[in-house]
Order: C-alpha cells, then structure tokens, then sequence
C-alpha cells in the first residue's frame, strides 16, 4: 500500500547551495509527523516543495497516488499556518477565514455558515467583524487555524506556527492542534526547531540534519533509541560516552572507557570486540549514589549544581569526561568538589555509532 | 555647550527662514488691489481671485490643468504601477536593474532636450497642438515617481501573505487582485499625487508641445511674468499652495486610513 | 528550465512591456530625433537626393558626368519648398560664394524646360570644377558634423579643417562656461548652507527636527513656478529686500538683484538646496550615534572628533548631493530665464531659441545633445558613486 504523501528522491537547491539533499519521506493518512532540526536544516524548504511554493530541483512529490511537484499551490487544496500568521490585514477576521471558500465559489449563505463554525471551533465566533491589528498574537493564530480548516482540507502544513507565542499559550495551543487533528482526521505536516514540541504532539518525527533526514520514529524510538549521535545530541540532553568493547557476551558488553574504567553496556547487533563505540546515557538515567546492585557504577567528582525550579541539574566530571545527571531536591545535595558516584544499568545505555 | 546651541539654532533660524519667507511673502500680495506686483499693498482685494478665475484666458488655463493633469496622472498611474509590479523582488540582475533605470530616466534628461525632441516629432506624428500631446509629455514625466512610489510599497508587503493567499486557492490574477493591489494602494495613492503634482508644475515640454489652445495654468503663469507681470500671479501662487496642501492632507489621510489596517 | 518559471517570466514580460513600449514611443524616439537632428544635413537628404546618389562615383577632378548634371537638374527641378531651396543656396554658398545668382538662374531654366538642360550654356561657371565640388560637398552625405561643431564655436575651413570661429559671431562657449560657472556657484553655496544645516538636523530631535525638515520639504513640495515667481518680486528693486536693507541703512539705493547673476544664483540656490541637504542628511543618520562619544573616549578633543570622523563620513552625502545639484542645475530652464538677464542665458535657454525662435533644429539638437552627454555622464558617476558606497557597507 503506498502512503497517502511521498517525497521521492527530493532535492532542492539555490544556485550553489543544496538545501535538500535526495530526500524520501511517507506520511500516512491520518498522520501528524514533525519535522524537526536546527534552522538551515531543511526542514522549511521541505514543507514549502509539499506547499508548492517551491519546485524541487529533481524528485517527485505524490499525493494519494497522483504526482503533483508541477501543480501550482492553488490548486493543492492543502491548508497553510505559516509562521507569522499572514492573515490578510486588509480584511477582517470572518472576510479571511470566508476567502478560501469565497475562491471556491462556495454560495454566500453556506460560507457565513460554515465561517461562523470554523471561528467557534477555534473559541473566536464573536471575532469575525474585527481586524486582525485589534488581535493579539494567540488570537491571530487561532484565526490562521480557522481559515486553514475551513474549506475541510485533508492535509495541513504547519511552519512553526507557535514560535511567536509566549509558552503557556504555546502549550495551550498545543493541546488544542492535537484536539482538532484527533477529531478531524487530518494528516498534519509541522515543522518545528522545539523539540519538546515536537515530542508532546507528533505520531512521527523526522529529525533533519543538512538537507537529509537522519532518523524517522516515533517520540519514544527517537528519545529512546537515536539512530545517529546528532539525533541523541539534538533530541533532550545527553551523556555521550565513548570507549572500547572489549568483550560481548550475549546482549551486554564490556567496555573499557578513555578514563580507564569498564561499564557493560547494551550491546547492539554485530559488535565486536576491539570496536571503538560512543554510546548515549541520558541524565535522568543516572542515579545519584551507589548500590542496589546497580550493573555499573561510575566515580565522578561533582563541578556544579544548577538549581531547575523542580530538580537539581549536576554537572560531573569522569576523568577528562563532562557528565550530566538529574536529582530532585529531597535527599542530600552534593557539594561542589565532593566526589560523587552514579550507577546506572546495561540498558540504559545506547549505542548510536 | 551654551554657546554652539546658540549657534546652531541662530544658523538653522536663519536657514528655515530663507527656504520659507519667499513662500510666505508671495501669499498675501494675492489680495492686493493694485496692479503693481509688490510691497506695500495699498488695499486689500478678492479682484486677482474673481480676474484668475473669470478671465477667459486664465480660466481655460485652468480647466487645461485640470483635464491634461487628471488624464496625465491616470496614465501614469496604471503604467507605472504596472512597471512597478514586473520589478518587484528582482532588484539582483543587471536586466532588471537597466529596466529600472530606463523607467526613472525621464526625471533625470533635463526638459529642454526631451522637450526638442518631442516637438520634433509630435508635428510628424499629428500630436502637435492637440491635448493628446501635451497629456502624453506630462505622462513621460510623471511615471517615475508613481514607480518609485509603488516599488517601495511593493517591497514592504510579505510575500507570504500572497503564499497563504495561494494556499487557499487564490490563482495569481486573483492574488493580485485581491490581495497585493489592496495592499499596495498607499503606494499607489501617493505616486499618482506627486504625477498630479508634477503635471501641474510642468512647464517646459508644455511650452514645447502645448497649442495656445491647451495652455495650461503654468504654462500661462509662466508666460505672464516674462511678459506682463500682474498680481495675477500671486493669486495663482496662492491656489497653487492651497492645491498643495489639499493633496498633502488627502495623502496623510489615506495613509492614516491604511495605518489601521496594517498588521500589528 | 521550469514550465512554471516559463509562465512567470512571460508575466513579468507582459507586466513590463505598456510602460516600457510608451517610453520607448515617448522618450527614447523623441531624444533618438533630436540626436538626429543635431547631425543630419536636410540638404542632402531632401533636396538633392538623386545628385547625391549619383555623384558618389565622382572623383572630384575632371568635369562631372552627364548622370550627375541630369540627376542635378532633375533634384532642383523637384525642389517645390522655397524654404529648402534657399538652405540648400546658403549651403552651397558657404562652400563657395556665388551660388546666389548661379542657382536662381539655374532654377529658373530647370523650371522652364522638361527634360536635359545644358548647364555650361545656362551659365559658364558650371564649367568650372570648383562649383561642382562644393555641390559634391553639399550632398556628400546625410550626416554633417556642421552643428555640432558650431556648438562648440568650431566650424571646417574650405579645406576641411577644423578652425575656431571668431568670438564676435560665436557665444556656445561662452554659454556652456557660464552654465557650469553657475551650476559650480550654486552647488557651492548649497554646500556652504546645506552641509551645516543638515548636521544641525541631524543632531537635535524631536519636533525640531521635525520642523527643520518640514522647512526643506515645504519648497520642495511647492511649485518650482511659485517658487521662481517668489523670488521675482523679492528680488525687484521696490520689492521686499531691497526696501528692506534700505530701511535698515545697510545701502543707500536698491542693489539690482534681478535680472543679473546674483539674483540667478540666490533664486537657484533657494530652489536646490533641499536636493544638497536631503541626502546628507541620510547619510548622517545613517552614521552609530555612539561614534563621537567613541572618539571622546578615544581622546579626541570635539573640534578634532568634528573634523576627523564626522567630517569625512559626511562626504559621502556631500558628494552625492553635490553631484545632484549641479546635474540639476546645468538643464535648468525656468528660473535662470525668468530671474537672468540677457547676459545671464543658461544653455537650456538657448536650445529653446534655437527650437521655438529659429526653427533651428540642427543647432537645437546639437546644443541638446551636449548637454544631454554631460548630464548622462554625471548621472552615470552619480550612480557609480551611490551603489560603490552601498556595497562596501
């Protein structure tokens, strides 16, 4: 069955420079994938190509079968939130979220109606005689939303649309995309550079790196299981360690790291002994203190500690190695200077190259 | 610092007075009732206004202005906005940046030369003496400022808001319509007043294509100083001015109007 | 390439095309004329056109063959123009004199019979070869370097060098030095004026700035006419000025101020300095506030910070708007034709005499052309200079 959007072998360039480097993407229907990755990524230029606003240099973009790269946007019949809102200032709120149905020749009587139940949807009913200037930022979105649904498109595209938002109403207005993609059925395409973001909302996630896609998963495979180091990097914080296997015995092995000390760590298929390995172990994976049988243990001397409002951020140094744990603010709070031990299991680590 | 502020301020007093007084000390000699152009006015009088605005040949001059400017300024208008349109965003190439060159040209050739040349071949051509003429050199003159005028305003509008536009089924005629020319009539509005400006002042491609049937008021201005000056011209001065602040403050209405409408 | 960016290329083409054909009808073929105008010869053209043709061949030594004296007699035949005729008899006559009475008797008898003439029996002197080489000269070609020369007071001997005409009967010169002469002064006292003002703008804030650019702007909004009529009854010897330093003891009988140089030039400053003062003015908001509180610190005194940063920064504008001004200047019309005297004639005056006083086209053209070289050429460093400066920001 092929997916309902496929990018096959995309590439986008701009005179010298190549921003999408021969990219393959599905999407099924019904999906809310996030394109997530620093600025310069790609990731934009993508959605733009998907948009139309922009013709791949080669490749070819299919839509529920049909191939549609040549087609001009107005006739993608895909909805649009762009980054800052491009409502028409012009107009006012209910003459915007009217116009795309006003472009499809929807009857007048119809388009009141069916504008009145888009601007409800987004809690804006009253709003449709104001201008956009009178809006506040949150408002202005929430109309962008409105006038992007409101002609029942099955895809949208979103180009980070809460960036501008303070973060409580980001996180409001997060919930609220998730509640109207549930209950609408709507593929969601949505870049974002917040990871966060991208974690608390998305079914998939496509973290991009110079033009090309470096891991596609859902928020737990990416979180949990990075396929490269700069996914693990760019994706929540991270220790990155790195050592040599010395042994592999079934699915743990022995590695001997740079400060001399072994851990046993998760091995991943085909390891060999003699390999020099990096692998990732998150902060809140290591626990403060020893014992309860902990499969590994680490000597660390404590250089800082950072107060985070519901936990306490350490920064440990391991030999010449930075290390950084997570530990609440009950129990003992180590000193800076003091030598500190974490443990923590084979299985919380993992290796990404 | 005393001293320099008292400086600086003397000197700028001095300056402002020398670009103003002339303007100020022509206005009242509009009212005199003598027909001596100068100081001092003996009694003051509407004579010169009812003279500018009855007398056969400076009531014509008058509707000329009028027809010549408003067909001028229309013309003008649609064609530079036109131009305008083909230039937007295409600032990089050495093809874009020679057309816009040769559309801000006619400011730069000084009158006297163009005027030759039209003269020269608007009597091949028929236009000589006719008001086709005349609306046509105070176009030529009159398409740089909408250009420019237009091409500022142009660059200030988000071209995402013609993507969203498209994004909702908008084809480009209908952007265009409906979105980009909206936007742009701030632009639009203040180039057509400085071509209607331009036209107005215009005087020396009148003198050279213009019949005496189509003197405009300049043109008439003109000839009356050199040859029989009368206060006449001061009055004509003063409608002048009086027609120029009208447009200024229809200007600053309009953009005030488009200043609600622009996004927060 | 691309059959979406074929389509939007034909639209940008179609967009550009009304503006760029109307200037094309209206601007580039009016200038195209009167360039032309300023190096065609209508004798050649319109009045001997078979002659020229024939006597191409012609080596200028022996007698002319019997196609040139018929193709001859048949062009003077054709003449109906009274007009052309006698630029034609000028011209022959300034090659050589006596064609006066040679060509009234030779049209005489081209008119009076059809068909082949002997000129030899109609007058002797077209026996003499000379005569012939200044007809050959006469129709030589359609283009003539005559007026062009004449608008630099040159014109060619009978040898065909290029000789000065005596100052008596030539004024272009003179006109063209005291054209720049003038636009130089002005543009000069604009700076004088324009520079200081503009740095005095460019410090205070507020409603003062507001007011002191609302005071360059206001002339410039207003009419040029107004503005030209202002200062002609400012600057009359019973007007405003004058009675005023009179009242104030400053002279005892008014000075003439109009219709001489002076008036000229203030009226001219008056009405171009808001092009001096405009763009330094950018320029200087242009400049980091914080850079003369920099020197400060650095150690400059105010009088060196003055001179050594701000100064120099400042050119920039000062160039720009000199270049503006004086481009400006030297076509200007109106004011030096209403304030000047007749010893005040800028050239654009004399062009207009030329076109609408003399029906002198060649000379208008001519004349027209310089000026047009002169203000391509300041226009062309104008440019140069202002986008130089933008890349090296």
């Amino acid at each position: 069955m092929t997916a309902f959007i496929r990018l096959e072998n995309v590439s986008k360039a701009f005179g010298p420079l190549t921003v999408v480097k021969d990219l393959n993407l599905e999407i099924e229907k019904g999906e809310f994938v996030s394109m997530l990755g620093p600025s310069g990524s790609g990731k934009t230029t993508l959605l733009m190509m998907l948009g139309g606003f922009e013709r791949p240099t080669s490749g070819a973009v299919w839509v529920n079968g049909k191939r549609i790269d040549a087609l001009p946007p107005y006739r993608r019949n895909m909805g649009v939130v762009f980054q800052n809102y491009a409502l028409f200032p012009h107009m006012t709120v209910g003459e915007n979220v009217a116009f795309p149905l006003k472009m499809r020749k929807v009857a007048r009587a119809k388009i009141a109606e069916q504008v009145s139940r888009a601007l409800d949807m987004v809690q804006l009913g009253s709003f449709a005689a104001r201008k956009p200037s009178q809006l506040s930022g949150g408002q202005q979105q929430r109309v962008a939303l409105a006038r992007s649904l409101v002609f029942q498109p099955e895809i949208v595209l979103m180009d980070e649309p809460l960036g501008a938002l303070d973060k409580k109403l980001r996180e409001q207005m997060q919930l609220d995309i998730r509640e109207l993609h549930r209950r609408l059925g709507l593929t969601i395409v949505f870049v974002t550079h917040d990871q966060t973001e991208a974690l608390t909302m998305s079914d998939r996630i496509a973290v991009f790196n110079h033009g090309k896609i470096e891991h596609i998963g859902t928020p737990a495979e990416i979180y949990d299981r990075p396929r490269t180091r700069f996914v693990a990097e760019f994706i929540g914080e991270t220790n990155m360690l790195a050592g040599q296997v010395e042994s592999v015995a079934g699915d743990t092995a022995q590695v001997r790291l740079a400060s001399g000390q072994q851990v046993r760590v998760a091995a991943s298929a085909g390891l060999r002994p003699k390999a020099d390995i990096c692998f990732s172990i998150r902060p809140e994976r290591l626990r403060v203190g020893s014992g309860d049988g902990a499969q590994n243990e680490l000597d660390t001397t404590v250089t800082d500690i950072v107060y985070h409002g519901d936990h306490l951020q350490l920064l440990l140094r391991a030999g010449d190695q930075q290390l950084l744990a997570k530990a609440d603010r009950s129990g003992k709070i180590p000193e800076a200077g003091a030598p500190l031990a974490v443990s923590f299991s084979a299985s919380d680590c993992w290796i990404v190259a | 610092m005393r001293p320099l502020g008292l400086l600086k301020g003397g000197f700028a007093a001095l300056v402002v007075f020398f670009l103003i007084a002339p303007l100020i000390a022509i206005l009242p000699l509009a009212f005199t009732d003598s027909v001596f152009l100068n100081y001092p006015i003996p009694h003051f009088s509407f004579r010169w206004f009812v003279e500018l605005f009855t007398t056969d040949v400076w009531r014509r001059s008058i509707v000329n202005s009028l027809i010549v400017g408003s067909a001028a300024t229309v013309l003008a208008t649609v064609l530079g906005t036109l131009g305008a349109l083909a230039l937007r965003g295409k600032r990089m190439s050495f093809f874009f940046a020679a057309i816009r060159t040769v559309f801000l040209l006619p400011m730069v050739v000084p009158a006297v030369v163009l005027g030759v040349g039209m003269q020269l071949i608007f009597a091949r051509w028929g236009l000589a003496n006719s008001y086709l003429g005349v609306i046509i050199a105070h176009t030529v003159v009159g398409v740089p400022f909408v250009v420019v005028n237009v091409l500022a305003v142009l660059q200030s509008i988000d071209v995402r808001l013609e993507h969203a536009a498209a994004s909702l089924g908008a084809s480009p005629p209908t952007t265009l319509w409906q979105v980009t020319l909206p936007l742009a009539l701030p632009g639009i509005v203040s180039g057509a007043v400085f071509a209607f400006a331009t036209s107005l002042d215009e005087v020396v491609l009148t003198l050279f294509v213009a019949g005496p049937n189509q003197r405009t008021l300049a043109r008439q201005m003109f000839s009356t100083i050199r040859e029989n000056i009368s206060p006449a011209i001061a009055a004509a001065a003063f409608v002048f001015i009086a027609g120029t602040i009208l447009l200024a403050l229809v200007l600053n209405l309009v953009q005030k109007a488009r200043g609600a409408s622009r996004p927060a | 390439m691309q059959p979406g960016t074929l389509r939007s290329r034909a639209v940008v083409l179609a967009l550009m095309a009304p503006l760029l054909l109307f200037l094309l009808f209206f601007f580039a073929v009016p200038l195209f004329t009167m360039m032309k105008s300023a190096v065609s010869d209508p004798v050649a053209s319109q009045a001997l056109p078979q002659t020229a043709a024939a006597i191409r061949g012609w080596d200028k030594a022996g007698p002319p063959s019997p196609e040139i004296t018929a193709a001859f007699v048949a062009d003077i035949r054709n003449i109906e123009d009274d007009e052309l005729f006698g630029d034609l008899v000028r011209r022959l006559n300034s090659a050589k004199a006596g064609f006066r009475t040679l060509m009234a008797k030779t049209r005489t008898a081209a008119r009076e019979t059809d068909g082949a003439v002997d000129l030899v029996s109609v007058d002797a002197r077209w026996g003499d070869v000379a005569f012939w080489q200044a007809v050959a000269s006469a129709a030589a070609s359609p283009i003539t370097d005559r007026n062009l020369l004449a608008a630099l007071d040159l014109k060619r001997d009978a040898a065909g060098r290029i000789e000065v005409i005596p100052p008596e009967r030539s004024a272009n010169r003179a006109t063209f030095m005291r054209t720049f002469w003038v636009s130089a002064v002005v543009t000069l006292a604009c700076v004088l004026i324009g520079l200081p003002f503009a740095m005095v703008a460019a410090s205070v804030q507020g409603w003062k700035r507001q007011l002191l650019l609302g005071a360059v702007l206001l002339p410039l909004w207003t009419s040029l006419l107004v503005r030209t009529a202002a200062w002609f009854i400012l600057l009359q010897d019973n007007g405003p000025i004058n009675s005023a330093l009179m009242w104030l003891g400053v002279t005892e009988s008014p000075i003439p101020m109009i219709f001489n140089r002076v008036g000229v030039i203030i009226a001219m400053t008056h009405v171009l300095l808001p092009f001096m003062v405009l763009p330094i003015f950018s320029v200087l908001i242009g400049i980091p506030k914080n850079l003369m509180p920099a020197a400060a610190s650095l150690g400059a005194h105010p009088i060196r910070a003055f001179w050594r940063v701000l100064l120099p920064l400042s050119m920039r504008g000062v160039v720009s708007g000199s270049l503006l001004v004086f481009m400006t200047a030297i076509g200007y019309y109106i004011t030096p034709e209403l304030i000047g005297g007749a010893k005040d004639q800028m050239i654009s005056s004399v062009i207009a005499y030329y076109a609408m006083g003399a029906a002198n086209w060649g000379m208008a053209g001519a004349l027209g052309l310089i000026l047009l070289l002169a203000t391509i050429i300041l226009y062309t460093v104008y440019i140069r200079f202002s986008s130089e400066e933008e890349v090296r920001r």
